[in-house]
């Protein structure tokens, strides 16, 4: 265990909390960087996307674990971005300008389901945003003009600084840069007033109102903020995927995400990376499973989101801080070895905290 | 006579749509989650039907009970199961969790009868009445005479078992009907067997409209609409929301664009959450400070 | 004209009458506390004050102005602090972080700012950090500033939701009953804290309270309600042995 010796407030404010810190951290962004000289093409693609559901993931666990607002529906948004982008590139935008438009496009809309979001809480919000992203994806097979309907959409290549984005390792890059952008702005936000009246309204709405903190303002932004980094997410799938097409988005993929933040750890960006790795992985290991496993089993329909599914409930019930959470109990039981005591992390249950009132 | 004709198959869709929101305002009632596998549940109910009535050969009225039966325990296990250790959980996690249980459901049904659609053996399809030019198709009759006897029984059950009191109880309470000697957990438990047996009941009367297939669940999404245009709280309320939905829905196909039809359920859920989200039947006020 | 007035409120829940026709002054820098038996409207008097409910009828004036309809979130910003009855505290975060987001009001940067994390932004939270350590100094709670709430006792959980409420620098704090859920001498140190409170930070406070002695020995002047309307108003000790006073407690 180390222990930090403060003599500024300043301190308490900076992202990293000591040297030790900021030496693991630029050595694994050495490593990352490292990366493409060492992985083949395969892989280095695969590592892309995950960094691009990190990316959604940002956005999703700013709503859900920061704010505590559940969106089921955030496909809607990686499909909103997705297309918007392609739309622009189309339309001779340069990559960088398209990408930006892109997310405040989300942005937008994001916020415009955040005011009537104002108005619901729990499942109220749930049920609305899936409602949202089932038209979403009606409006989008329906519009062909704009998106080409079934048939779908080509996304055209894009260039940056003059280098094509369809090179693996240039979209590498570009993912990872886009990748630590966002992940400064979130935690920026979060060690500043907008992020923390966000948490404030998920602890308690009454005590966040007589701080000052004006509810609707701050859910409409979170929505807003969450879809816009959501919506750079899908920007930067549509040149993964190439071809746009409705059935890309659905809310399979919505509950893929939101497990993403589950897995991970809600209320903690390190979660995000875990639950990206996760979920970009899970893929990989199922597809290991398939073979392994006897034909019947293998060909059942349906088998990868019924996995998915029962990994959830599985998180839920045992472990439902995530990984993350796992991760900080073990890392308390050694350093703090033999005094660990198991009720330190003892959930406490609520029985009575009903949103309802006769 | 077109109007009709809609108006009686938006009714008896409407009517489906409301049983399965039947199933999800119960559980909410009793137990503030929502249970987003309903429609797999009630996908459940469906295959087991045709397993004893087509598979199995049973006469299809003991087939039914026989279904009611099973799906009442599977209800009751999946509450033990999974849903008591979610207790005093915030909810939040019990409703993630129920959506990990409805792709759970679907694979494991997946795996039992495949993905190819296949038709419940009833008594009461194929036919149809005539009324003058009106055409009825016995099976939009069974959905509507079914639900009714469906909501008589449970109108009665609520009102005059000593379980339906217990269940108001617990439902305003948790912790204090705990403290006056209800059993809230067995109570949960028979919400959740009741539940189940209201969206098996729905399976078996929308089967032979729409086919039975894993995917069939995902009607329950706009089932929420009509809890939702229900007020969430009221059973009656279900019901009603259920019918609007429906009727809508089969107007909005026919004399609107295309799209409209599929996406009315979400329209009017969205209209709803906004303009009066307390339903048309109030029973949700404000959080006390 | 008083610093704080309530004049005529009333609110009733469905024909029940929560408050009914309520009014009182408060000068600047007294302490002013409301006592009554249970359900005799003094939270949700509170409740007003907050903005939490809609008077049916009734204004509230603060500081020469009106604020009767002011929403919620504004309230904060005119100089009103509050704590609420059972705490209602950010359970999963720190100390620190709590006392931070009571600065909230004192909010100056918008949202690019703090995206980018630009000086003004780290400025700006430098002073909401200075703001927060001279509370900490003034209520001893050194040693919990890095604790999560839900690891706190309960006392010291109502001692933090009282730092919380200092942090946004109020003129006039509302304590909903303090003392409640606190060991004698908890309650004893409480009585000191409130002294120093309104003393040297020259802050007015409104307090519900059911300890009479807290109330005796803390209060200028006492407020006594029952069943929603007010029964008399003066010094503690001619409250206590006021026979209406009596009888609503003890009953005819």
């Amino acid at each position: 265990m180390r222990f930090v010796l403060k003599t500024r407030y300043g301190q308490d404010i900076d992202l990293f909390r000591h040297n030790g810190q900021r030496f693991w951290y630029a050595l694994l962004l050495v490593a990352l960087l490292a990366a493409p000289w060492v992985l083949g093409d395969f892989y280095v693609g695969e590592v892309s996307l995950v960094f691009i559901y990190a990316i959604a993931g940002i956005g999703l666990m700013l709503l859900v674990g920061y704010t505590g607002l559940v969106s089921l529906g955030h496909a809607a948004f990686l499909a909103i971005g997705a297309y918007a982008h392609a739309w622009l590139l189309n339309h001779g935008w340069p990559f960088p300008a398209s990408l930006a438009a892109a997310a405040a496009f989300t942005a937008t809309v994001g916020a415009l389901v955040g005011i009537p979001a104002l108005r619901m809480t729990g499942i109220y919000l749930a049920v609305a945003t899936l409602a949202f992203a089932e038209i979403v994806e009606q409006v989008i097979t329906r519009w062909e003009s704009v998106t080409g309907g079934y048939r779908g959409m080509a996304v055209p290549p894009a260039e940056l600084f003059s280098v094509s984005l369809l090179d693996v390792d240039v979209f590498y890059y570009v993912c990872l840069a886009v990748l630590v952008a966002c992940l400064i702005a979130a935690l920026n936000l979060l060690r500043s007033p907008s992020g923390r009246a966000m948490v404030a309204v998920r602890d308690s709405e009454v005590a966040a109102q007589s701080m000052g903190i004006n509810l609707a303002r701050t859910k409409t932004l979170a929505f807003a903020v969450s879809a816009g980094f959501t919506g750079i997410a899908g920007g930067l799938l549509a040149h993964k995927i190439g071809y746009l097409a409705p059935d890309a988005f659905t809310i399979v993929l919505s509950i893929q995400l939101l497990l993403m933040v589950v897995v991970g750890g809600l209320g903690s960006m390190h979660g995000v990376i875990y639950g990206a790795i996760f979920i970009g992985l899970l893929p990989q290991g199922i597809a290991l499973v398939r073979d392994a496993a006897p034909p019947a089993v293998a060909q059942i329909p349906g088998l990868e989101p019924g996995i998915f599914g029962a990994i959830l409930i599985l998180f839920l019930i045992y472990e439902p801080l995530g990984i993350h959470g796992r991760w900080v109990k073990v890392r308390q039981f050694f350093t703090e070895f033999p005094l660990y005591r198991k009720a330190t992390h003892r959930r406490q249950r609520s029985y009575l905290r009903t949103e309802r009132v006769r | 006579m077109e109007v009709l004709q809609l108006l009686i198959s938006g009714l008896s869709l409407g009517c489906v749509y409301g049983l399965i929101a039947l199933g999800l305002v119960l559980i909410y009632k009793a137990t503030e989650t929502v249970n987003f596998a309903q429609g797999e549940v009630m996908m459940l109910g469906a295959f087991l039907a045709y397993t004893f009535v087509n598979v199995l050969g049973w006469p299809f009225a003991l087939g039914f009970v026989a279904t009611l039966a099973v799906m009442g325990v599977v209800g009751a296990l999946l509450e033990r199961v999974l849903m008591r250790p979610m207790l005093g959980e915030p909810p939040f996690a019990a409703l993630m969790l129920t959506i990990g249980l409805g792709f759970v459901l679907r694979a494991i049904a997946g795996a039992a009868w495949g993905n190819e659609p296949h038709t419940l053996r009833t008594p009461f399809a194929g036919d149809v009445l005539r009324f003058g030019e009106l055409v009825v198709g016995t099976e939009n009759i069974a959905i509507v005479l079914g639900t009714a006897i469906l909501c008589g029984g449970l109108y009665l059950f609520f009102r005059f078992a000593r379980v339906g009191i217990a269940l108001q109880a617990a439902s305003q309470n948790q912790l204090a009907a705990f403290y006056v000697g209800i059993p809230v957990q067995r109570v949960f438990a028979l919400v959740w067997a009741l539940s189940a047996m209201v969206a098996a009941t729905a399976g078996v009367l929308v089967a032979p409209v729409s086919l039975i297939d894993p995917l069939m669940g995902f009607i329950a999404i706009k089932a929420f609409a009509a809890a939702i245009v229900g007020g969430f709280g009221s059973l009656p309320g279900a019901i009603v929301g259920g019918l609007i939905v429906g009727v809508v829905e089969q107007f909005a196909s026919r004399y609107l664009p295309p799209g409209f039809g599929d996406t009315s359920a979400y329209i009017i859920l969205l209209v709803m959450l906004v303009a009066r989200p307390e339903g048309i039947f109030a029973t949700l006020q404000r959080k006390k400070v | 004209m008083s610093f704080f007035a309530a004049e005529a409120l009333s609110l009733s829940f469905g024909g029940v009458h929560a408050v009914r026709d309520v009014s009182f002054a408060v000068e600047e820098g007294e302490v002013f506390s409301i006592i009554g038996p249970n359900g005799a409207g003094k939270t949700t008097l509170f409740n007003l004050i907050s903005r939490f409910y809609d008077p049916d009828a009734g204004a509230i004036k603060f500081g020469g102005e009106d604020i009767t309809r002011l929403a919620a979130h504004r309230i904060a910003a005119k100089g009103i602090a509050r704590t609420f009855q059972n705490t209602e505290l950010f359970a999963h975060e720190t100390v620190l972080a709590n006392l931070l987001i009571g600065c909230h009001a004192h909010r100056r940067t918008h949202l690019l700012e703090e995206l980018l994390f630009l000086p003004r932004a780290r400025r700006q939270d430098l002073a909401f950090r200075e703001r927060v350590e001279a509370v900490i100094d003034l209520l001893h709670l050194q040693g919990y500033r890095e604790q999560t709430i839900s690891a706190l006792p309960y006392g010291a959980r109502k001692m933090v939701e009282v730092a919380r409420a200092l942090c946004v620098a109020p003129t006039l704090l509302l304590l909903d009953e303090p003392s409640s859920g606190l060991n004698p001498e908890e309650t004893e140190d409480l009585s000191f804290w409130i002294e120093d409170i309104n003393e040297d930070l020259g802050v007015t406070i409104i307090m519900v309270e059911h300890d009479m002695n807290l109330v005796s020995q803390a209060s200028h002047r006492v407020l006594a309600m029952a069943d929603g309307e007010v029964l008399a108003v003066g010094e503690p000790a001619a409250i206590q042995s006021h026979p209406d006073v009596l009888r609503a407690y003890l009953g005819d």
